[in-house]
């Protein structure tokens, strides 16, 4: 897929006669029965007819995954949990991978545009500030999280980390050649289904001056797919399967043991 | 050799979860429970999502039950009536528990109430059950006669209107009380994801007064009616239940489940019940102290967007 997708919120460039290309080795990211995770591996070259020192950096989102998280408080001696809070716009998956430290490469301003870094995440908390009813429960308090706002944020972040799905690789990207890199993505077994996004921006003196999109599809395969569409198109009959399963197990052990 | 699970979406060490099925049937088929009060919470440490765990823990209690329920049939150690009453009530009680564990939730405190429900059921009734069968043990030790058992059963019982024979069973008593422990069983069930034996076989020993012969296998039979009802209603509700999970579950649990009817014979019976209630005591233990300690991390991620 060599389509470049031009983006809504699509950067300023700077002009320059500097370009950036790149390309992924895979597309698709099958997962089946056996899947342990994969390695996203994408070559790029840019084409340059000065010779200003270049930086590139590589942005592997995933698709947006509302994010419900709960703090745990001290009520009566029993850690218990608040209400849940609702985090919008964050993608289930995202790691940047760069020739430097993203901070050493474009200032603040930079990378909060472009939404470059984990930090420059657009991640918000629209719920705390309306009452939902659903099934009869106020599910939202009114702007409960004032104050520790960036806490709430930074443990969204922290978990994220824990469980592998955010990361920032400071020296993911290598120029293998002169004008040719290659850029390395580890995907978790957690890793969401879906269409993932690989950006792809070329810096020179910390300002973006070429930008490409590649997609990338991180779709079941196989017998898990058969399985999973079995499971969602026909709930019911599958349900209805899998105790009959369950049920023909119980009497074929039973059966086989009495005549031992 | 790991395996990934199409609904569960994490990737699981195959052959441990077909010895821990094993493990499970095993402790199933030794005591005539369901084994979910163990099954789900190891389940849930493994990481698996609590919700999938729940729903395909179903699967496998249905299996390791029917496995272990057709020995007791043939020992004619069943009461299909009662048991038929039993599953009435659970199966009402089953509907209303999967709506309330929807609210609980919505709200947020599913954890909460499953840690405190671990807590208060298994932590009281291991309690009880270890301190009744140390009782009897260190009695026998001693070479006093067993305690005489209370053939006087709780006037109540006699009371109430809807009296129905149970041959089986040798007790002409209303249905009430066997439909009303039916339900609340079948509420802890859909909450807790258990099958709800550790609660059943003690309320039919000491509330119903059923002979301690058919206690067992009609605990089982109305754990098998409860729990496919719960696990054919999860997949087509919620469509949580994995399949390859549960038949990984479900191959070691009804070997296990064969294994452990038949070691069952060679104990005696209060030395089972305190070895049972040691284990009930232990997990009630496990899942509910961990809401007395400061939390290492202040913040979770709740499954599932609501």
């Amino acid at each position: 897929m060599a389509l470049d997708i031009p983006s809504p919120t699509a950067p300023q460039l700077t002009a320059s006669p500097a370009a950036v290309s790149a390309a992924l080795t895979a597309t698709r990211v099958r997962v089946t029965s056996g899947f342990h995770g994969a390695r996203i591996v994408l070559y790029g070259a840019v084409f340059d007819p000065t010779t200003k020192p270049s930086d590139v950096v590589v942005i592997v989102r995933g698709p947006e995954q509302p994010i419900r998280i709960a703090r745990k408080t001290k009520v009566a001696g029993v850690w218990v949990n608040s209400r849940p809070v609702v985090f919008r716009g964050a993608p289930g998956f995202y790691i940047t991978a760069s020739t430097r430290p993203l901070d050493q490469i474009a200032g603040f301003g930079t990378l909060r545009r472009l939404g470059a870094g984990i930090d420059h995440l657009a991640i918000n908390a629209p719920f705390e500030e309306r009452i939902e009813t659903r099934y009869g429960v106020r599910d939202v308090v009114v702007s409960r999280l004032g104050g520790d706002y960036l806490d709430w944020r930074r443990a969204v972040v922290r978990l994220k980390e824990a469980a592998s799905l955010y990361d920032a690789n400071d020296r993911g990207v290598t120029f293998v050649d002169k004008g040719l890199f290659k850029a390395e993505i580890d995907l978790p077994t957690e890793a969401p289904i879906g269409t993932y996004q690989a950006e792809i921006i070329l810096f020179q003196d910390g300002q973006p001056v070429s930008r490409k999109v590649r997609t990338l599809t991180v779709e079941k395969a196989g017998v898990e797919r058969t399985l999973y569409l079995f499971a969602h198109r026909s709930p019911w009959l599958y349900g209805l399967v899998s105790m009959a399963l369950a049920l023909g197990a119980g009497w074929a052990a039973s059966v086989t043991f009495r005549r031992n | 050799m790991d395996l990934y699970l199409p609904i569960a979406e994490v990737s699981v060490n195959a052959p441990l979860l077909v010895a821990l099925g094993a493990l499970v049937g095993f402790i199933s088929g030794l005591f005539g429970i369901g084994g979910g009060f163990l099954m789900t919470p190891v389940l849930v440490l493994m990481g698996i999502p609590p919700a999938v765990a729940v729903a395909s823990m179903a699967n496998h209690v249905a299996a390791s039950s029917t496995s272990s329920v057709i020995s007791y049939t043939r020992k004619r150690a069943v009461d299909f009536r009662m048991g038929g009453i039993l599953a009435a009530g659970g199966a009402a009680g089953s509907i209303v528990g999967v709506e309330i564990f929807r609210w609980l939730r919505l709200l947020g405190q599913a954890d909460l109430v499953v840690a405190l429900s671990y807590l208060i059921f298994l932590g009281v009734i291991g309690g009880l059950m270890l301190v009744e069968s140390l009782q009897a043990i260190l009695r026998r030790r001693s070479g006093q006669p067993p305690k005489p058992r209370g053939d006087r059963r709780p006037p109540w019982l006699y009371g109430l209107p809807l009296k129905m024979r149970f041959p089986r069973s040798r007790l002409y008593i209303s249905v009430i009380p066997p439909i009303l422990l039916g339900v609340f069983v079948g509420v802890l069930s859909a909450i807790m994801g258990v099958g709800g034996g550790f609660i059943l076989v003690p309320a039919m020993v000491y509330i119903l007064r059923m002979p301690a012969g058919v206690v067992v296998g009609t605990s089982l039979f109305q754990i098998i009616i409860t729990t496919s009802l719960t696990g054919v209603l999860q997949a087509g509700r919620n469509q949580t239940v994995d399949i390859v999970l549960a038949t990984l579950l479900l191959v070691g649990g009804v070997l296990g489940a064969q294994l452990g009817a038949k070691a069952s014979s060679r104990f005696r019976a209060e030395e089972l019940r305190a070895l049972l209630a040691l284990i009930v005591l232990l997990v009630g233990l496990r899942m509910g102290l961990g809401l007395f300690f400061t939390p290492d991390e202040a913040f979770v991620l709740m499954t599932g967007a609501g």
